[in-house]
């Protein structure tokens, strides 16, 4: 039940997890960060097995950060989600594979384009203008599928994000205790403040 | 747990023509009955005249395209010269084979102009390497059995190269409108002597 | 024979008392217990048996295929209840058909709709309306929502384990009532509601529903908000698609809102509004 969103518009590129740790029938903690920067301005967010998510999350990171230092220039996210792409698919046919899902946000830092990547645990790989993971894909796709354009404002982006949330709450059995939302613009990567507490009725 | 053959969906098709040949390939990408993304291609060019369509498991599709997008380069490097489409025929097989106790999870579909003759060239191979060589029209994905009746009923000899393109694109069409798992937009490559089209269909959203 | 139907025949309203309780009784009484009408397959666990045989999930490779995925919807709002459906049916990825009526007119007032066994719907939402009718005949007045539901309800209940899939919704308006909408599944759950989606397109079509539904709909928003969210599920949800088949049920009865085919109303949908900006639509050439 652990929630992925990603939003893209006219020059950000928006990125929800939520913030719910379960193990079994227990929350462990509701404040859980599932995200990591590789650089200022790719954001990766993950979900999957547990260990497998924030071993591969920080495998990356560091392998980004690497690169980064070594060549005094970033990667584009189109270049990092194809390196991680070839990381999972490599990881796919070893003896243990990492059960991990991705969704990679960024804002190319030459011509300023926002991108969204969506990666499965099998290393399939895709471009999308809106994209989830696990249930809130079987939720939220149909809600974006209509609502997002692709010149929206970040304030619009929230609002988009904020109607998906809503339904989350309203539909998904389990309580995934609010989202950690980050917005990616040509500036870096911002915290954004969202509001969790609001309480949502089904008809 | 399905076959992987058929968790994304897909389905591609190759036909001859007259001194031409044509692939063309749906743009869906699902995880089982979702669908995921529509603009998810499975065709690459290896070549001026050498295409490959790619159908089965999604991250095989990249993974395999990535190796002979190398595999080619390299040849390309260590020749001086492209590759022809026999060659690359070979190459595919024989790379698929290397896999043969644990198989990318593809059907591969080889359409192309032999560069010196310029005769038309298509083949299709199975996901460890058997090639199956046609005079007429090659088929894989998860549509399959559908797009064998399309094109038995209406593929003929010596179709010229807009005619082709009308009959693979129908092919293709009404194939994927009876398959669940494919479909949701279509591209098409009419490949010539000195001309390649490309061609995306407008197809249906469901 | 003759007798019976010359009996069924007649004007139920205009007619005085033919039947002495007694012979209502035995009319009631005549008729065989339901489990006698069905064949069963000469084995020691019939429902073990049908399960391996026709549950693809448990077993792609099972003998006989089972016409299944779907979404279907329906709502109460102001004006009465929209109830819409999508229009195909699969055997596996193979599309069986896309012109599949998965909304079933059991009389003049009520609608049920249809998710899971093709065959399982149609039968029992036949025998439903039989049902209904017959309760007309008996108490001189309409069937309520409530009543048919729990009929329905019940038989399935008795089947239960026996591999019958469905999950259908009632919808009709009563003057007791008022709009009444029912959920019934093959499990023997039956449950009143606002709104409910059902079938493999379910959470795509509550996605665009939940968004945008209000108590207070006019029949136009209503309209256009159900045949939306049927299209949604449509685009996302492989196994479902075809025609948007769309009614308004209000008190003086149904009325139908067309089959139409999902195609153009797409890129109507997309051309117009500029939604479902996830689909290319340039469709220049190039080389």
């Amino acid at each position: 039940m652990e929630v992925l969103l990603g939003i893209t518009g006219k020059d950000f590129t928006l990125i929800a997890a939520s913030k719910a740790a379960m193990r079994g029938a227990t929350v462990l903690k509701t404040s859980d960060d599932k995200t990591r920067s590789l650089n200022k301005h790719t954001l990766m967010a993950f979900s999957g097995e547990a260990g497998d998510t924030v071993q591969f999350a920080e495998y990356i990171q560091a392998n980004a950060q690497l690169y980064s230092m070594r060549n005094e220039t970033d990667l584009s996210p189109s270049a990092l989600a194809h390196f991680v792409r070839g990381e999972l698919a490599s990881s796919l046919r070893s003896r243990k594979p990492y059960n991990v899902n991705l969704l990679l946000g960024g804002v190319d830092p030459i011509s300023h384009k926002p991108s969204l990547y969506w990666l499965d645990y099998l290393a399939s790989l895709a471009p999308l203008p809106y994209a989830a993971h696990g249930y809130a894909q079987y939720y939220c796709l149909s809600i974006l599928d209509k609502h997002h354009h692709p010149d929206i404002t970040l304030h619009q982006g929230i609002k988009l994000l904020t109607m998906c949330t809503d339904e989350l709450k309203r539909r998904l059995p389990i309580d995934f205790k609010g989202m950690v939302v980050k917005a990616v613009t040509k500036d870096g990567i911002r915290d954004i403040e969202f509001d969790d507490d609001k309480v949502v009725k089904a008809a | 747990m399905s076959s992987p053959f058929s968790i994304n969906g897909g389905a591609c098709v190759a036909m001859v023509g007259k001194d031409c040949v044509a692939i063309a390939c749906d743009l869906r990408l699902g995880l089982q009955a979702l669908t995921v993304s529509n603009n998810f291609p499975k065709i690459f060019q290896y070549g001026e005249h050498v295409f490959l369509g790619l159908t089965g498991l999604a991250t095989d599709v990249a993974t395999v395209s990535d190796l002979f997008r190398y595999k080619v380069n390299m040849y390309r490097l260590r020749e001086e010269r492209g590759i022809a489409p026999r060659t690359f025929a070979n190459l595919v097989s024989s790379s698929l084979y290397e896999r043969r106790f644990g198989p990318y999870f593809v059907s591969p579909v080889v359409a192309g102009l032999d560069p010196k003759t310029g005769s038309p060239f298509i083949c299709g191979f199975d996901s460890i390497g058997c090639i199956d060589f046609a005079k007429d029209f090659i088929v894989s994905g998860t549509a399959t059995d559908q797009l064998f009746g399309m094109c038995e009923s209406l593929w003929e000899p010596d179709l010229a190269p807009e005619d082709l393109f009308e009959t693979i694109s129908q092919a293709l069409l009404n194939a994927v409108d009876r398959d669940a798992l494919s479909g949701w937009g279509a591209h098409v490559y009419i490949i010539e002597k000195d001309k390649v089209t490309k061609r995306l269909l407008k197809g249906r959203q469901d | 024979m003759d007798t019976l139907v010359a009996r069924y025949s007649r004007p139920a309203y205009h007619q005085t008392e033919l039947f002495t309780e007694q012979e209502q009784q035995d009319l009631v009484d005549g008729m065989p217990s339901l489990s006698l009408k069905f064949a069963m397959p000469p084995v020691a666990h019939p429902s073990a048996w049908l399960r391996a045989a026709t549950d693809d999930r448990s077993n792609p490779a099972c003998p006989i295929k089972i016409a299944h995925g779907t979404t279907t919807l329906a709502f109460r709002f102001q004006g009465g209840i929209i109830v819409a459906t999508d229009s195909r049916a699969t055997a596996g990825n193979w599309i069986a058909s896309q012109t599949v009526k998965k909304v079933i007119e059991i009389n003049s007032d009520l609608l049920g709709t249809m998710a899971g066994g093709a065959a399982d719907c149609q039968y029992w939402l036949a025998w439903l309306g039989m049902q209904c009718r017959l309760h007309e005949l008996r108490h001189k007045r309409r069937i309520s929502v409530a009543a048919a539901s729990k009929i329905l309800a019940n038989l399935v209940y008795q089947y239960k384990g026996m591999g019958l899939s469905m999950g259908t919704m009632c919808a009709g308006v009563t003057k007791e009532e008022g709009p009444a909408l029912y959920y019934i599944d093959s499990d023997g759950t039956r449950l009143a509601g606002n709104l409910f989606c059902v079938g493999s397109g379910q959470t795509f079509a509550y996605g665009v529903l939940d968004a945008e539904y209000r108590y207070d709909l006019t029949v136009e928003e209503a309209l256009e908000l159900g045949s939306r969210s049927i299209l949604a599920a449509t685009h996302r949800d492989a196994y479902s698609g075809g025609f948007i088949n769309l009614y308004h049920v209000k008190e003086s009865g149904w009325e139908k809102h067309g089959f139409s085919d999902t195609n153009p109303i797409f890129w109507k949908t997309k051309l117009e509004k500029g939604e479902f900006s996830n689909v290319t639509s340039d469709f220049s050439e190039r080389v």
